[in-house]
């Protein structure tokens, strides 16, 4: 058994007395006995040494695909080694929230860095300091939109996570959820014509099938009804495509675990939420800002603590406390060891190889199912044969596509490729059909 | 210091990346956008610029940081090895289920141990925080009311001692807060409680021990009183790391509850995150947990995701936050119910300790032994010296001891809330005290100093109100 405890039995005596207990029985007194819990059938502790083989084990029933053509919301993107070597740093893992500013300039300098990247990014104003993920961080972003006109409308090539979160959001605070059919993959606006209260819009772009949507009509349309836009982006797309502050997006969200996180299984990733500075006060969530110490010094704390729980309580913008701080500056940290440049480049080779991989795969058969301009997924129809495909992938230890129906499969390619790998998977593929 | 784009070079770069060996692919112009303004840096220019920051920062790895409500406990590193291990991190969340059965296994196990310490019946690990686990448990409740339809049962009980997420859960969830006020020994006030229940009342959310560190005496009869009136009893499991192994929510009346594996159960904090927040439920709830729940499949030996039509829906993506998920399992592993139980123990050992060290210059507001955490009040000080409790807090910045939680919980005046953890030694507690102790004559002899504090701090007292004011929030 580990423990992880520094104090001795003769000590913990010393204690005792010192406090004036006999035993440390005295202090649970309060509870009553009849609600005393028995012992915990729990497994007998494991040493140290028997813990990290039994979790070695554990993680080696999991597949680790060398190949993968699988993205749908979370993407294996090349982590630089440094990334790790500095987000690994006690000081940043083993902090708290950083309430005591003198104690924590470093972590709320870092985030006062992230939320300026946020902002240069998405090209919006202002930026919190992280949410738990891009559905989250939709779902919140929704809130802020509709303390008024009660309605959100969507479209049905959101994220369905995205959609399942929003839906759970949404209903208990009286907000309407009006998802939008579309066709050709991509949104059509007309709906918004048909209906009254709508508060905010929110659009995908990349969408859910990888397609950029045309967000600058959107926007206008959106902002002639009235009421606001919310969109939700990739961010490695935006190494390359315009941002949403170039369309006049109100609100930019997005899952940034593209941004140097591992797949992880779903988490921990982090959502990001920026806006036009005249929603700051109703973001949720910590927000950093810059001011001056009693000596003058340039200095950073949590700023506009009004909108939060700790301070308003039931009148806060959002019940969230702790966020992703460790994920935010993974993101930031990512984001400057790529720089702008390397931004591009990743962004670029995604969609190269993406783009290389769809020609090929409509040289063996395969159709591509939507006309428009993707990024880096696309969706292929080949009747019948969805299943086959990701199974005689799987075959040779291949993480195919997510299967969609029975015909169509959402593909993603990112920079972590290979022209070799992608042909070998055309190959496998063009076996099936 | 400078800000990594005060350092940043135009043409500097960090890293490198392999060349595409297929065709570029163009856009159209109309599609682009312009370059985003990035920081251009060195790898050795990055590496020095997040290490200055990293020292200007403070973990539980660095000393005491004795912050209540928050249990500041050490955080394994074989923790953080496990969760690093390829099998766990380069997993994608829909790669088949029968590959990821290492997975399942650890959320599975993980919920499996969690049931068994709180004494609950069903548990999702999906939400990613402990207030996503409070919102999380009154989406159940509020789903367990609109099946029954009973659709009057609007509002959520909160003493005046609870954490401040509790009522901003509840108001997210669409239901209204009735706050009541404790009685004069810090305790749920039955009278107030009486008042306050009825058929409108869809439950009540409390922490035990409260944010006094005191147990309920009372909850026998306030959980029979709120289950009475048709309400349901949430567990705010902020403070359980004060009865693991004594104690199980589930066994004192809960009906739904959250776990904060990045408090109890040794997760690190990430200076604001990830953590993480199961809830569990009894029986009656367990339908309108968040999809998907894993379930072991006897007859085909595997474990599979399974959707129930009546659940609340999704909280997050995919499962919530795994990684940290793999950690609360491994610290959990190797401890075993026994070293559980003794990690409890030893947390109300130690904060009794602490207590009874400066407790003659700290009065607390009540005679009684606390549990894990104490709050003393510094009112008699102030009035006294004119220092404050943030005065006292900022002094302890100066001894390299992060200061405990200031002004909280709001009934007490110029509180300070101590929680040492179990993983503090003892020299370690009474360094602590000897710190406070000796601030105490400070404040007496020579206040302005303390007021001042910290005097050793890379800043000191930053201008919040200006930083509120005119927001300045990015570079």
């Amino acid at each position: 058994m580990s423990d992880y405890l520094s104090i001795t039995e003769k000590e913990k005596q010393e204690m005792l007395e010192k406090i004036g207990v006999q035993s440390t029985e005295e202090f649970y007194q309060d509870i009553p006995v009849r609600m005393r819990a028995k012992k915990l059938n729990l497994p007998e502790g494991k040493s140290t040494q028997e813990t990290c083989e039994f979790m070695e084990g554990l993680s080696k029933l999991n597949k680790v695909y060398d190949t993968v053509f699988l993205g749908a919301g979370c993407y294996k993107h090349y982590i630089p080694p440094v990334v790790k070597a500095i987000i690994g740093r006690e000081e940043f893992v083993t902090a708290y929230t950083p309430y005591q500013a003198e104690m924590s300039q470093g972590i709320l300098q870092s985030i006062f860095e992230y939320q300026t990247m946020i902002c240069n990014l998405t090209k919006m104003d202002v930026s919190n300091a992280s949410h738990y993920s891009g559905a989250t961080a939709a779902a919140e972003a929704c809130l802020m939109c509709t303390d008024k006109a009660k309605t959100v409308l969507t479209f049905d090539n959101i994220n369905p996570d995205t959609l399942e979160v929003l839906k759970t959001y949404l209903a208990p605070r009286g907000v309407k959820l009006i998802i939008c059919k579309t066709k050709d993959g991509r949104a059509n606006i007309n709906a918004l014509k048909k209906v009254e209260g709508v508060g905010c819009v929110f659009l995908q772009t990349p969408n859910f099938y990888g397609l950029i949507e045309n967000a600058k009509n959107i926007s206008k349309a959106v902002h002639e009804y009235g009421a606001k836009l919310v969109v939700s982006v990739n961010p490695i797309s935006l190494g390359l495509l315009e941002a949403p502050g170039d369309y006049d997006a109100d609100i930019a969200v997005g899952e940034a675990q593209p941004l140097g996180m591992d797949m992880n299984f779903g988490g921990p990733y982090l959502g990001f939420i920026a806006a036009k500075k005249d929603l700051v006060r109703k973001m949720p969530g910590r927000i950093v800002g810059e001011t001056v110490d009693h000596d003058g010094n340039r200095a950073y704390v949590l700023t506009l603590q009004a909108r939060e729980q700790h301070i308003r309580r039931e009148k806060a913008s959002s019940n969230i406390c702790s966020n992703q701080a460790l994920c935010a500056l993974t993101a930031s940290v990512y984001l400057a060891t790529v720089g702008a440049e390397g931004l591009k480049e990743v962004a670029t080779a995604c969609a190269s190889y993406a783009h290389y991989m769809a020609t090929a795969l409509e040289f063996v058969g395969a159709k591509i199912k939507y006309p428009t301009e993707f990024f880096h997924e696309f969706v292929t129809v080949t009747p019948g044969k969805a299943k086959r495909i990701i199974q005689a992938l799987d075959n040779a230890g291949i993480l195919g596509g997510w299967i969609l129906n029975d015909d169509e499969i959402l593909w993603c390619c990112t920079e972590v490729l290979t022209k070799e790998e992608i042909d070998n998977a055309v190959n496998i593929v063009g076996g099936v059909l | 210091m400078k800000t990594i784009y005060e350092i940043s070079k135009s043409g500097l770069r960090a890293c490198t990346l392999r060349k595409v060996d297929v065709p570029q692919y163009s856009f159209k112009k109309g599609l682009l956008g312009e370059k985003p303004n990035l920081p251009e840096v060195s790898e050795s220019m990055l590496v020095r610029h997040y290490t200055a920051l990293s020292k200007r920062a403070f973990g539980v790895d660095d000393g005491p940081y004795p912050l209540g409500s928050c249990t500041m406990k050490y955080n394994p590193k074989l923790d953080e090895y496990a969760a690093s291990l390829p099998g766990f991190t380069n997993i994608h969340p829909l790669q088949r289920s029968d590959k990821s059965q290492g997975a399942l296994a650890v959320i599975s196990t993980l919920s499996a141990y969690l049931l068994e310490i709180s004494g609950m019946d069903a548990i999702s690990l999906q939400p990613c925080a402990g207030a996503h686990g409070e919102y999380t448990g009154l989406q159940l409740i509020r789903q367990y009311f609109l099946m029954r339809g009973d659709k009057k049962r609007t509002k959520i009980i909160v003493p005046d001692s609870a954490h401040g997420t509790n009522p901003a859960s509840a108001v997210m969830c669409g239901f209204e807060v009735v706050s009541i006020p404790s009685d004069a020994k810090n305790g749920v006030n039955m009278e107030e409680l009486k008042k306050a229940l009825g058929n409108d009342v869809a439950g009540m959310m409390l922490t035990n021990p409260n944010t006094l560190g005191l147990f309920e005496k009372n909850i026998r009869q306030i959980q029979k009183q709120v289950h009475a009136a048709g309400g349901l009893m949430y567990y705010d499991g902020a403070n359980l790391n004060a009865i693991m192994g004594q104690a199980r929510p589930g066994d004192m009346g809960f009906d739904v509850m959250h776990f904060n594996l990045h408090k109890t159960f040794a997760t690190p904090h990430g200076g604001g995150g990830p953590g993480s927040g199961p809830v569990a439920c009894k029986a009656l709830l367990q339908d309108f947990l968040p999809n998907p729940r894993v379930v072991w499949n006897d007859r085909l030996g595997d474990y599979r995701f399974k959707y129930s039509d009546k659940s609340i829906g999704k909280v997050t993506s995919f499962y919530g936050n795994f990684g940290v998920m793999v950690r609360a399992l491994a610290y959990i592993v190797s401890l075993g119910g026994a070293g559980l139980k003794k990690a409890s123990e030893i947390a109300v050992l130690n904060a009794n300790y602490l207590k009874a060290l400066i407790s003659e210059n700290y009065p607390t507001p009540c005679n009684r032994h606390g549990m894990h955490e104490f709050v003393v009040s510094l009112e008699k000080l102030k009035e006294e010296t004119g220092v404050s409790a943030m005065d006292i807090a900022k002094s302890l910045i100066d001894n390299g001891i992060h200061p405990p939680t200031m002004y909280f919980p709001l009934i007490v005046h110029e509180a300070l809330m101590f929680e040492p953890t179990e993983t503090e030694e003892k020299e370690s507690l009474e360094r602590i005290a000897e710190v406070m102790n000796e601030l105490y004559k400070v404040a007496h002899e020579n206040p302005d100093l303390v007021k001042a504090a910290p005097h050793s701090a890379v800043i000191s007292r930053p201008d919040e109100v200006m930083a509120a004011r005119k927001p300045v929030l990015r570079g």
